[in-house]
């Protein structure tokens, strides 16, 4: 007996494939997301991605890809909690695998950065995928100094860029994301931070690195480097505080970074003598501040220092670290005032630019000198935890 | 001419002693009068000293009480976990030394030593106004200094905080004068302080407030002068480079490998 199909020629068409993965644009230009949706439809199949768009005009472009208008955040040129809610609650609700969050400034990621972050997640069991720009010299300082060496040492992951504007996570580091943002955002959900590689770390989840070239890093709402340093690093701060049982076990660092071809270095052109001048009235000035936060030994090192002509300034790698987890145990224990020890910690931060910048100068690949950072980082580890468990032992 | 002077009464002195009195009668006095003040003291004395007491007792009974009732209820929040229940709801940013359970338990504490503070005063007060008609003014004094005292601790935590907040931020700013600066802003508000504790104290009167408005104008004028004359070529080039250092911007090249004319933070 032989059947015979009704309708000729349905019966062998595939039925649309589903839509696995979710792109989560955080951009307010219309031109910007147009260009975004542009690249995303000629990357992805257009059946298997699900566009939600922070733009309410959204709908009145014309790609084959399916748009979702979502709410628009507060104005924030950054990824906010609310981002992170948001993308899970599409995500869940339309049962898709993978999700690509892109935030200002995305269309300017090429193709293979956006299959890169996507693939990962798709293709290989990646719960996080963190981008690695290729940014020029002298361009995210506060990341190198802190923010990198910091979770990479304490949190043994690999992620150059912690507090990158994309990323891709999988499902369950969605819901994951989700709970760790309605803890975090408080009154303003706007006013907070969500680091993404502290948290899947945490749950034990596996985080990877995806070369994504260049990119345009947009102008953050506050220029003043006193409040986004302040912001960002208690910021910081306050989570290592709040993982401080993840980050005390013992872990194996992660493999070396492969060092891409020196690039050029940057000229001496910023204005390293203002820096090291601010640090030498620091010097003259807070040191009854200080006294409260660092040992004497590094107190007299930082003096040794300050007398140092501009050209010849140099903040060492240990030093530098050592610095670092002295604050951050002074944030811990409330040594004084939260403000007023993130103000103390600027031009601290300004003398280790001036170092860095000096130290590019004389023919050192920056991100040599960057790895060499978090590597001192990494071995100084244990005076961090030795000082985080027993405060008293001021001079360990 | 001597029969006349063996006549006349013995010189004595009239302002201290009346004509028709005798040294004996003068010791008299003296001694009753002394009588009469000391009863007079241990007549108040015997009125304060049940109030003295009563303080005493309540506000010992009470820290007591607030012992035991910080030591069980720190033992109960650490039986039903208080501390980690919280932390799942609100994350753990909680310093050692200041955690949900320890701080409920120093609340309770102190809240007991208040109140046996309270009820000591009360019965200090009861006393004091059934006892005697005596006209001291220890009680409202004493409360006055009790009040000076607490605004001048309060004053001094705000000039120390204002003071750090202050050197911090000119610092940052790049003026060289920042500790003076930061001096200048901490005396104001010291001057302030006492200014208020000598008022609250009633002591002084109008000089306090002539002293005081001397004294504030002063350092303000000090201050003014010190940033608007001395530091006046500091300051336009600490503007200036406030001002090129805020209009940062980077190129970002598409080759990724090309110099930046600045530096960018973030």
């Amino acid at each position: 007996m032989t059947t015979t199909n009704p309708i000729p020629g349905q019966s062998t068409l595939a039925p649309p494939p589903a839509a696995q993965l979710l792109v989560l644009a955080s951009v307010a230009a219309l031109e910007e997301l147009e260009t975004i949706l542009a690249g995303l439809a000629e990357t992805f199949p257009p059946e298997s991605v699900i566009v939600a768009a922070q733009n309410e005009n959204a709908a009145s472009l014309r790609t084959p890809l399916r748009v979702v208008p979502v709410a628009q955040p507060g104005g924030t040129r950054r990824l906010t909690p609310g981002d992170y809610v948001n993308a899970c609650d599409i995500a869940r609700e339309h049962d898709l695998r993978a999700v690509v969050m892109l935030g200002p400034g995305a269309d300017s990621l090429r193709r293979p950065a956006l299959r890169g972050l996507a693939g990962a997640i798709l293709n290989a069991s990646t719960d996080l995928a963190m981008p690695l720009y290729a940014l020029p010299p002298n361009t995210g300082l506060i990341n190198s100094a802190i923010l990198y060496p910091l979770t990479r040492a304490l949190f043994a992951a690999r992620a150059r860029f912690p507090l990158a504007l994309d990323l891709a996570f999988s499902m369950r580091m969605a819901e994951r994301l989700a709970a760790a943002a309605g803890k975090v955002a408080g009154a303003d959900p706007d006013d907070a931070i969500l680091w993404p590689v502290n948290e899947a770390v945490a749950a034990g989840f596996s985080v990877d690195e995806i070369d994504a070239g260049p990119r345009e890093i947009p102008q953050p709402a506050e220029s003043d480097i006193n409040a986004i340093l302040a912001f960002v690093t208690g910021s910081l701060f306050s989570d290592i505080e709040a993982k401080a049982p993840v980050w005390q076990r013992p872990r194996r660092p992660p493999a070396l970074r492969r060092t891409s071809a020196p690039s050029s270095p940057a000229g001496n052109e910023a204005d390293v003598a203002h820096m090291v001048e601010g640090f030498r009235l620091a010097n003259a000035n807070l040191q009854e501040i200080w006294s409260l936060v660092l040992p004497p030994h590094t107190l007299v090192m930082l003096k040794r220092f300050s007398a140092v002509e501009p050209a010849a300034f140099r903040m060492p790698e240990n030093l530098w670290a050592r610095i670092v987890f002295d604050f951050l145990i002074a944030y811990h224990l409330r040594t004084i005032n939260r403000g007023h020890l993130l103000g103390a910690l600027i031009p601290l931060y300004l003398g280790w630019v001036a170092g860095h910048i000096n130290v590019t100068a004389s023919g050192t690949a920056p991100e040599r000198h960057i790895e060499g950072v978090a590597s001192a980082f990494e071995a100084e580890k244990p005076y961090l935890v030795a000082r985080w468990r027993w405060p008293d032992r001021f001079n360990a | 001419m001597q029969a006349a002077s063996q006549n006349l009464p013995p010189i004595r002195n009239l302002t201290s002693i009346p004509a028709n009195m005798d040294e004996g009668s003068v010791l008299h006095h003296m001694s009753d009068a002394l009588h009469q003040s000391f009863y007079r003291v241990l007549t108040l004395l015997v009125a304060v000293l049940p109030g003295i007491l009563a303080f005493i007792v309540a506000l010992l009974v009470f820290s007591f009480i607030g012992m035991v009732v910080s030591f069980v209820l720190r033992r109960c929040l650490t039986w039903l976990k208080f501390d980690q229940r919280l932390a799942k709801k609100r994350g753990s940013d909680w310093a050692p030394t200041g955690s949900p359970t320890e701080i409920v338990a120093r609340f309770s504490f102190w809240a007991c030593v208040f109140l046996g503070l309270m009820i000591g005063v009360s019965a200090f007060d009861t006393s004091y106004a059934t006892g005697t008609a005596l006209p001291i003014s220890l009680l409202p004094y004493f409360t006055h200094a009790v009040g000076a005292a607490l605004l001048l601790v309060a004053g001094i935590l705000i000039a120390r905080f204002l003071a750090r907040s202050v050197l911090i931020s000119a610092v940052n700013a790049q003026l060289q004068y920042a500790r003076i600066l930061s001096l200048g802003v901490k005396w104001l508000v010291v001057v302030l302080t006492a200014a208020m504790v000598l008022d609250h104290l009633e002591v002084g009167g109008d000089i306090v407030e002539l002293a005081f408005g001397i004294l504030f104008g002063g350092i303000v004028l000090t201050l003014a002068l010190a940033v608007g004359l001395g530091s006046r070529d500091l300051v336009s080039r600490s503007l200036e480079s406030h001002v090129e250092h805020s209009g940062e911007h980077v190129h970002i090249p598409d080759d990724g490998s090309g110099e930046a004319k600045s530096i960018r933070h973030f």
